[in-house]
């Protein structure tokens, strides 16, 4: 018999599992809602695709995802091959430095995940007041970096792309073919506290 | 964004209390003394001996009863009230073809040609009144101003508003006549009671505080169609028609049939993101009489509304109005052979509508709301959803639809057939717009080119760019030349674009050679 006045949380309203094989890296196979997870690898290292397969998350759960892309270079068609649903997804492109925190606070309010590039010099402040944020408004912020602008706050979960061969393309011959990215994943247990860490192979574009 | 144009200028009328007249015309009700109208238990609407008692919309029957002894209380019947309605539609249809109805009672049209027919505003309402009187309606009121929520509202006051002062009219009536509830409280409790005051408003600042809903309601007041007219052009293959065999002669066989259409027009529409405001309903006999109507409705239609417009209109056809009334000439000769339902006037879906994708409807609430907020900080091309259109390139793949437009692939850009010569593989997750220049050098260091028969000059070995992780590099493998004439009929247009798939040890591209410069179109990352 369930205690009275124990507060009964469906595992649905906390976490926002992920489809496809990346799931099975992550601890609970699934995003803590109200966290922050950040991205990071080399430009060409699979950082994109490995966010938006996190962005899957939400869109495959019914819900809403968008992305505040500063470079305005999302690839709408790898977004849908990353198992995004596109009508489901919204970019915001062209922020200026200044409304960047605004925006991201924004969308904060009416999505279920947010994925964002780290702009160049955020502010250590700023940061933790989307952290703050986002745990009210249980929403997911997946920070994409990179080696010149780090993510200068508290992270669930850290992943990091590192590559991996292209198959199907040999000098002159061939197409060329969806790879298994190496991955690095960091975070605590959804459980437990135990810190998880380890070298992954994840099948993505 | 251009100018908006001026608003049609319309003709509205209104015949007040229209169930309680219904209800005497069709002998529910005795004429003359206190009547009135409920609905779920509610009074709708009353006659004016019972108002002078009181009795107003709202009261429960036993308030009304209480406060006017001897009241004749009926049920709305709004099938019958629409059946009482077709003979004035019908008749003022005699003066002009354009004829939208918007519920049993309240009916509007476009005046530009039937005024200058009969010699101006004021004698079009004249002939109006006169053509409705005829019928037996002695209470008619119809009112002329630039758009239709304008006009519905000139027609409460009988006022003819004069071109171009639509907005001073709007300006002193209270919120409450955008017939928005929520919106008309929020409104007074920040102290704007007029549609004045509210117009007053800047149009970024409502949409960034009350959404696309808001927006909209701050156009009719500032005297503007709601829905901007680059929206509203309905696509012309969205038309649903059946035929019906053996003729219907029965309002249940053909609103049977309508219900299915119905299903089918609002279903198609919603896999555009398009919902409906306006639909016409179209309907042939067995003997080729030829009938159609137009039924508007505030907001989008759902299913069952529009099933009941349908259904009204086809009772109204086959029982010809009011059947004692009715002259021979108004009754259908046979029964109905065919039925059509064409989209009159379509406006992105949102809000409510987006639920049929199984999602909830308040997350679509709230993430549409945000969305609006934002472009309202931004701009509206600020936010956008990626729509997969037809072509060869990854930029020509996806078109970026701002937020709150239909999503629909650009013209003469459909998905299927294949493209011949699309670039194949997955898909880059970075499009480099506009590209970066590059360097394709072969194993010499000369620039790769390629001759007019598709044949690349060497083996591209070297890939030089400042946009890729340190500088590009040696190649080590790579796809391609894939070749494309672009506007090969155009002689000045006329170009060769030649892709590459290069790779770099474990960093993927896309290069574009076009008039010999090389460009880094698109990363796989």
């Amino acid at each position: 018999m369930a205690r009275r006045g124990a507060p009964v949380v469906l595992a649905r309203e906390r976490l926002l599992s992920v489809p496809g094989p990346l799931g099975a890296l992550l601890p609970g196979g699934a995003l803590q809602r109200g966290a922050v997870a950040t991205v990071g690898g080399e430009p060409g290292a699979g950082v994109t695709s490995l966010a938006l397969g996190l962005a899957a998350a939400a869109t495959a759960a019914g819900e809403w995802a968008a992305a505040v892309d500063l470079s305005g270079t999302i690839g709408g068609l790898a977004a849908g091959e990353a198992g995004v649903d596109l009508s489901r997804f919204a970019v915001v492109r062209g922020v200026p430095n200044d409304r960047w925190a605004t925006v991201v606070a924004a969308l904060l309010d009416g999505v279920s995940l947010v994925m964002a590039d780290v702009p160049r010099g955020l502010r250590v402040g700023d940061a933790r007041r989307l952290v703050a944020r986002a745990r009210e408004r249980r929403t997911v912020l997946v920070m994409v970096s990179s080696p010149a602008h780090a993510w200068p706050a508290d992270a669930g979960l850290r992943l990091w792309a590192e590559g991996g061969a292209w198959p199907g393309l040999e000098p002159g011959q061939g197409v060329l073919a969806p790879r298994a990215l190496r991955l690095r994943i960091e975070g605590r247990g959804t459980v437990s506290s135990v810190r998880t860490a380890g070298d992954a192979l994840a099948l993505t574009g | 964004m251009a100018p908006d144009p001026i608003p049609t200028r319309t003709l509205g009328l209104w015949c007040p209390d229209w169930p309680v007249v219904a209800a005497r015309r069709r002998g529910d009700a005795p004429g003359g003394e206190p009547v009135a109208v409920l609905e779920r238990g509610r009074v709708l609407a009353a006659s004016r001996e019972a108002r002078d008692e009181e009795v107003g919309a709202g009261l429960r029957r036993r308030e009304a009863e209480a406060r006017c002894p001897g009241i004749t209380i009926v049920e709305l019947d709004a099938a019958a009230d629409a059946r009482a309605f077709e003979p004035v539609a019908r008749a003022v249809e005699r003066l002009t073809p354009r004829l939208v109805i918007d519920r049993p009672g309240v009916l509007a049209f476009p005046t530009r040609g039937p005024s200058r027919y009969f010699g101006g505003d004021a004698g079009l309402v004249a002939h109006v009144l006169e053509a409705v009187l005829a019928e037996g309606i002695d209470d008619a009121r119809a009112g002329i101003a630039d758009g239709g929520f304008a006009a519905r509202l000139a027609a409460r006051r009988a006022r003819i508003v004069p071109p171009g002062e639509t907005p001073a009219f709007l300006a002193g009536w209270p919120v409450g006549a955008l017939g928005d509830e929520t919106l008309a409280g929020v409104l007074g409790r920040l102290g704007l009671r007029t549609l004045g005051a509210f117009a007053a408003l800047p149009a970024p600042a409502v949409l960034a505080r009350f959404g696309p809903e808001g927006i909209g309601a701050h156009r009719l007041a500032r005297g503007e169609e709601e829905h901007p007219p680059a929206l509203t052009v309905p696509p012309p293959d969205l038309v649903e028609a059946c035929e019906l065999d053996p003729p219907a002669e029965r309002v249940d066989e053909a609103a049977f049939a309508a219900k299915g259409l119905a299903d089918r027009l609002l279903g198609s529409l919603a896999e555009r993101g398009l919902a409906c405001t306006q639909v016409v309903v179209e309907a042939e006999t067995e003997h080729g009489e030829h009938l159609a109507r137009a039924w508007r409705h505030e907001g989008a239609l759902t299913p069952a509304a529009l099933t009941e417009r349908v259904r009204w209109q086809l009772d109204g056809w086959i029982t010809g109005g009011l059947g004692e009334r009715a002259a021979a000439g108004d009754r259908l000769t046979g029964g109905l052979t065919l039925l059509r339902l064409t989209p009159d006037q379509v406006i992105p879906a949102r809000g409510r509508q987006l639920g049929f994708w199984g999602g909830d409807a308040a997350a679509v609430d709230r993430a549409a709301h945000v969305f609006a907020r934002v472009q309202g900080l931004l701009g509206p091309e600020h936010v956008v959803t990626p729509v997969a259109q037809g072509g060869r390139t990854p930029v020509e793949r996806v078109r970026w639809v701002p937020w709150g437009e239909p999503r629909e692939p650009g013209p003469r850009r459909p998905l299927q057939p294949a493209w011949p010569g699309a670039v194949p593989g997955p898909s880059p997750a970075r499009v480099l717009e506009p590209p970066p220049p590059a360097e394709l050098l072969d194993s010499r260091g000369q620039p790769v080119t390629v001759s007019s028969r598709g044949e690349a000059s060497a083996p591209p070995a070297v890939l030089r760019c400042d946009a890729l992780p340190r500088r590009g590099g040696e190649i080590t493998a790579w796809a391609g030349p894939w070749a494309q004439d672009v506007r090969w009929w155009d002689r000045r247009g006329w170009a060769r674009r030649v892709h590459w798939q290069i790779v770099m040890g474990e960093v993927a591209c896309l290069v574009r050679v076009e008039r010999g410069q090389a460009t880094l179109d698109a990363l796989y990352d």
